[in-house]
């Protein structure tokens, strides 16, 4: 991309020749590369660019949208001039002065995927492979999956912002399938960042593969979940689906602002228990939700969302930080240049507490200990959530019982974390592709090991329950 | 006549060295518009126009993929060779295979109209939706951005083995989120059309039915752990019948990643229950000639009164069960692989209306809306999501429900569906009618 200051500011000008309030330009290369294994043996190998840019105009409450795949300086051109005519601005035009903006803090990356071998990525899934495939003979199955990608990024604005900044994520993940008479079950993994290869010299895809093989395997002895209301324990190495469900979502503003949030309207009262304080914070080296500037070039900083149980703030874009007049929190994502951004978690966290994870349990009399979470959903409007259970146990007596399948929580988000009772000191991350508005976008989320008295759990009645 | 995508994919075709190789040219356009309102005003306007290449390479059985947005030839030079090079790191399997031509038909998938109707007139339809909804109900409160989209393509598919074809179409929909508010209580409703033809999409419908859904909802409570009978509306219907999709397909059977191996004229479904897969339903959205690799579209019987009649498949798994492909080989972009997938599937309608489906229920829940169904297990066929909907008694609904789960195994599912309802509807390119099911948990308190 041979794109420099002066063309940013005349592709702007013609944005804004009709007048706008604010315009931006994001200019994208995306490099992927991909290698896919089943049945034993390497199926495909995939690479490709993904390059374009998206131009957008602001004219009071109507945002206007174009891209393009042609990054000549006369296709930028005609994209601005498309977002210029559909803005119908009448607004002044801005003058543009571009500053660039360094990042002042650095997501180190050691070893550049690009400059690591083929070769050495099929190692990586064939060692996944072999490992998963070699820990039990009841594993028929095993779908190791590695992607690494380097998005490479030019954000300018009419308000003179302009950064330039790279992006890479490498990332791998196992389904494990294994089968006993007719049953089959699946066992998941997963592991990345905002990291190199070396990804893999901190991680060992085998141990991944090996933990995915022996979850598929016990589901395949474990019971149906119980059904109703109970007692639940979620883990710190559980991931945390739940507080990005329960409380995430309904923290960003474009949803606050349109009063479709339980939790618009609630800055400075009690939201969740005492207990509990949740922070978003794209700063972190190496997690998946990571990054030094969000996608209109605001710095990645940490937020706190939810301090000692009071709402303290909501995650911010650059227009609904302008509609609510405060600063961006650098919330401001979206899945490529063909999307206009919108506010975002990064990675979102419970803060951990001081009890202890194994006291917790063993001070539980009945009910269910989740030690893996899938994916969930979230109505924001009411707050009701569901997340899966990929790993639960039964609790009797303050002692692990017997693994459960085929479960989902449900719960109400404010009233949830109002009655989380204990937080363990641990905190475990797990990885995800969070989709909203048909938008994907890598986050990663973490809590503690939390005890929440009661939550739905979606099972099956026992025949005599009936 | 050849359009621009089918002499692109040639073009570029003729770029590589196909003597000691099989390659493919996989090429898309598409313009779309979208436009999104907030009360009567514009919120947000996108345009767009995008070109993509997908190149396939089959060495010696081993495969290789690439990709590019990139049109000059020195970028499609690039990504021929890093097909060709990938594919060198890959496993060799000899049912890697590229389709033979074979006589395609002509369709009419793109209503000139669309492009020519201006951009105000759309906009209006936005606003008319959001109007319907509002004006259906007071205590309709907000609008989460009333929508309408269309999108233009034309794709271009050439292979060495003399393959090429090219088509066109184009589709519009709106869609639309609610919330309904009472004594402190906030419920939403959503609705969705989709349409070939501008002149077939119903605002009026489309608002009242998305304010309809959060009103009624409104008020609702919890149910204690039970079983009893549900019915499922079409929407929700066509969700289950989503995840049911992948399984069908003959890769997954072959993979050991089916509920569905092994089962062959068996009964895998309810005597009430006939699904097909088609890519040739009229105004169907996965409607086309041809498949994502060319081979020319088919309607497929899958289950006859329940009984598993024959698997989805590609080039690729044809050639390994030494069968014909159904033309079911699909791609989730031209980045990605080709893979195998239901065309416009859907479960065929049953000679009752809902109301009457209704109308046999002493107890039992109507589910209009679950929650989570993308944690539902296509491989084990395992499911528990979020439910809500309308607690029924003596065949009329009672009461709003809420915060209930509803789980169970999709194997058992499918044998309890005990009625099909007339009012088949389709949610993207899956439809459905109501389902009446019976053996599901409800969890509730």
């Amino acid at each position: 991309m041979q794109i420099g200051r002066d063309e940013l500011a005349a592709i702007l000008a013609v944005a804004s020749k009709r007048g706008s309030d604010y315009a931006d330009i994001f200019i994208e290369e995306a490099h992927t590369a991909q290698v896919f294994c089943e049945q034993n043996r390497i199926e495909r190998v995939t690479a490709g660019i993904d390059a374009g840019a998206g131009i957008r105009v602001i004219v009071g409450e109507t945002t206007a949208y174009a891209y393009t795949n042609d990054l000549s300086l006369k296709g930028l051109k005609e994209a601005a001039e498309v977002a210029a005519a559909a803005a119908r601005g009448q607004a002044a035009r801005p003058s543009i002065n571009l500053c660039r903006r360094q990042s002042s803090f650095e997501l180190p990356i050691m070893t550049r995927p690009e400059t690591v071998a083929v070769t050495d990525k099929v190692q990586v899934v064939e060692k996944a492979n072999q490992a998963a495939r070699k820990a039990d003979p009841k594993v028929r199955q095993v779908t190791v999956s590695y992607r690494d990608i380097a998005q490479k990024v030019v954000i300018a604005n009419s308000a003179g912002g302009w950064v330039e900044d790279e992006r890479i994520r490498t990332n791998l993940s196992v389904i494990v399938i294994a089968m006993e008479d007719d049953r089959i079950q699946t066992g998941y993994e997963s592991l990345g960042g905002i990291i190199g290869f070396e990804l893999f010299e901190q991680n060992d895809p085998a141990e991944m593969a090996i933990k995915a093989a022996r979850r598929a395997v016990r589901m395949l002895g474990a019971r149906p979940a119980p059904a109703g209301r109970m007692p639940v324990v979620i883990a710190g190495e559980a991931g945390g689906t739940m507080v990005h469900e329960a409380c995430g979502h309904g923290l960003e503003a474009d949803l606050v602002q349109k009063g479709i949030s339980v939790y618009a309207g609630k800055l400075g009262q009690e939201v969740a228990s005492p207990l509990i304080s949740v922070v978003d914070d794209a700063t972190l080296p190496g997690k998946f939700g990571s990054f030094r500037f969000d996608d209109e070039g605001t710095e990645g900083q940490r937020t706190v969302l939810i301090e000692n149980g009071v709402l303290v703030g909501y995650l911010y874009d650059y227009l609904t930080s302008r509609k609510g007049k405060v600063a961006s929190t650098g919330n401001g994502r979206r899945e490529s240049y063909q999307h206009k951004p919108i506010p975002r978690m990064t990675n979102t966290f419970i803060l951990p507490g001081k009890d202890d994870p194994q006291a917790i349990i063993r001070e539980t009399d009945r009910g269910l200990l989740v030690t893996r979470m899938g994916g969930g959903q979230v109505n924001t409007a009411n707050g009701d959530f569901v997340f899966e259970v990929s790993d639960g146990y039964l609790i009797s007596g303050g002692e692990i019982g017997e693994p459960v399948r085929g479960a989902t929580l449900t719960g109400n988000g404010p009233k949830a974390l109002a009655l989380v009772d204990r937080v363990g000191g641990d905190l475990g991350f797990a990885i995800g592709l969070c989709g909203k508005d048909g938008q994907g976008a890598p986050v990663s989320d973490a809590q503690p090991t939390i005890r929440i008295p009661e939550l739905v759990v979606g099972g099956i009645m026992e025949e005599d329950e009936a | 006549m050849t359009m621009k995508m089918q002499k692109l994919a040639q073009s570029i075709l003729k770029l590589a060295d196909t003597a000691r190789r099989d390659l493919e040219v996989y090429t898309v356009r598409h313009k779309s518009l979208q436009v999104e309102v907030s009360d009567g005003e514009v919120e947000t306007l996108r345009e767009a126009q995008a070109t993509g290449v997908g190149v396939r390479v089959i060495d010696g059985g081993r495969l290789g993929l690439a990709f590019t947005t990139r049109l000059d030839e020195g970028s499609l030079r690039d990504t021929i060779r890093l097909a060709t090079d990938n594919a060198q790191s890959a496993t060799p399997d000899e049912y890697n295979t590229l389709p033979s031509p074979k006589p395609v038909k002509d369709m009419d998938l793109l209503d000139p109209a669309m492009a020519q109707i201006p951009v105000d007139t759309k906009i209006q339809l936005a606003r008319d939706v959001e109007k319907a909804a509002r004006a259906y109900d007071p205590r309709v409160t907000k609008v989460r951005q009333a929508a309408y989209g269309d999108a233009v393509y034309e794709v271009g598919i050439s292979n060495s083995r003399g393959l090429s074809v090219g088509y066109e179409g184009a589709y519009c929909s709106t869609s639309l989120l609610v919330v309904a508010e009472a004594e402190g209580q906030a419920e939403v409703g959503w609705s969705y059309d989709l349409s070939r033809s501008f002149d077939k999409l119903d605002p009026t419908k489309v608002g009242r039915e998305a304010a309809a859904k959060a009103v009624e909802m409104l008020g609702a409570g919890t149910l204690t752990t039970c079983r009893v009978p549900i019915l499922l509306a079409p929407d929700v219907a066509a969700d289950f019948l989503d995840v049911l999709g992948p399984a069908l397909t003959a890769e997954a059977v072959q993979k050991g990643k089916s509920l569905f191996a092994g089962k062959l004229g068996e009964r895998v479904g309810s005597t009430q229950l006939n699904v097909m897969d088609s890519g040739l339903l009229p105004q169907g959205l996965a409607t086309a000639p041809v498949d994502d690799e060319g081979v020319p579209s088919q309607d497929t019987m899958l289950l006859d009164q329940g009984i598993l009649q024959t698997y989805l498949y590609n080039s690729y798994s044809a050639a390994r069960d030494g069968v014909e492909s159904t033309g079911n080989g699909v791609r989730a972009s031209f980045r990605g692989a080709l893979s195998s997938g239901p065309r416009n599937i859907h479960i065929q309608p049953g000679n009752r209306s809902q109301s009457e489906l209704l109308g046999e229920i002493s107890r039992g829940l109507l589910v209009t809306n679950v929650m989570g169904m993308h944690t539902a297990n296509p491989i084990s066929g395992e499911f528990s999501v979020g439910a809500s909907g309308l607690w029924i008694e003596g065949g009329k609904p009672i009461r709003p429900v809420r915060g209930v789960a509803i789980a169970g195994n999709l194997i058992d599912f499918l044998k309890h569906i005990v009625a099909v309802g007339s009012d088949l509807r389709f949610f993207g390119s899956v439809g459905s009618p109501s389902l009446l099911v019976e053996g599901i948990t409800i969890s509730g308190e």
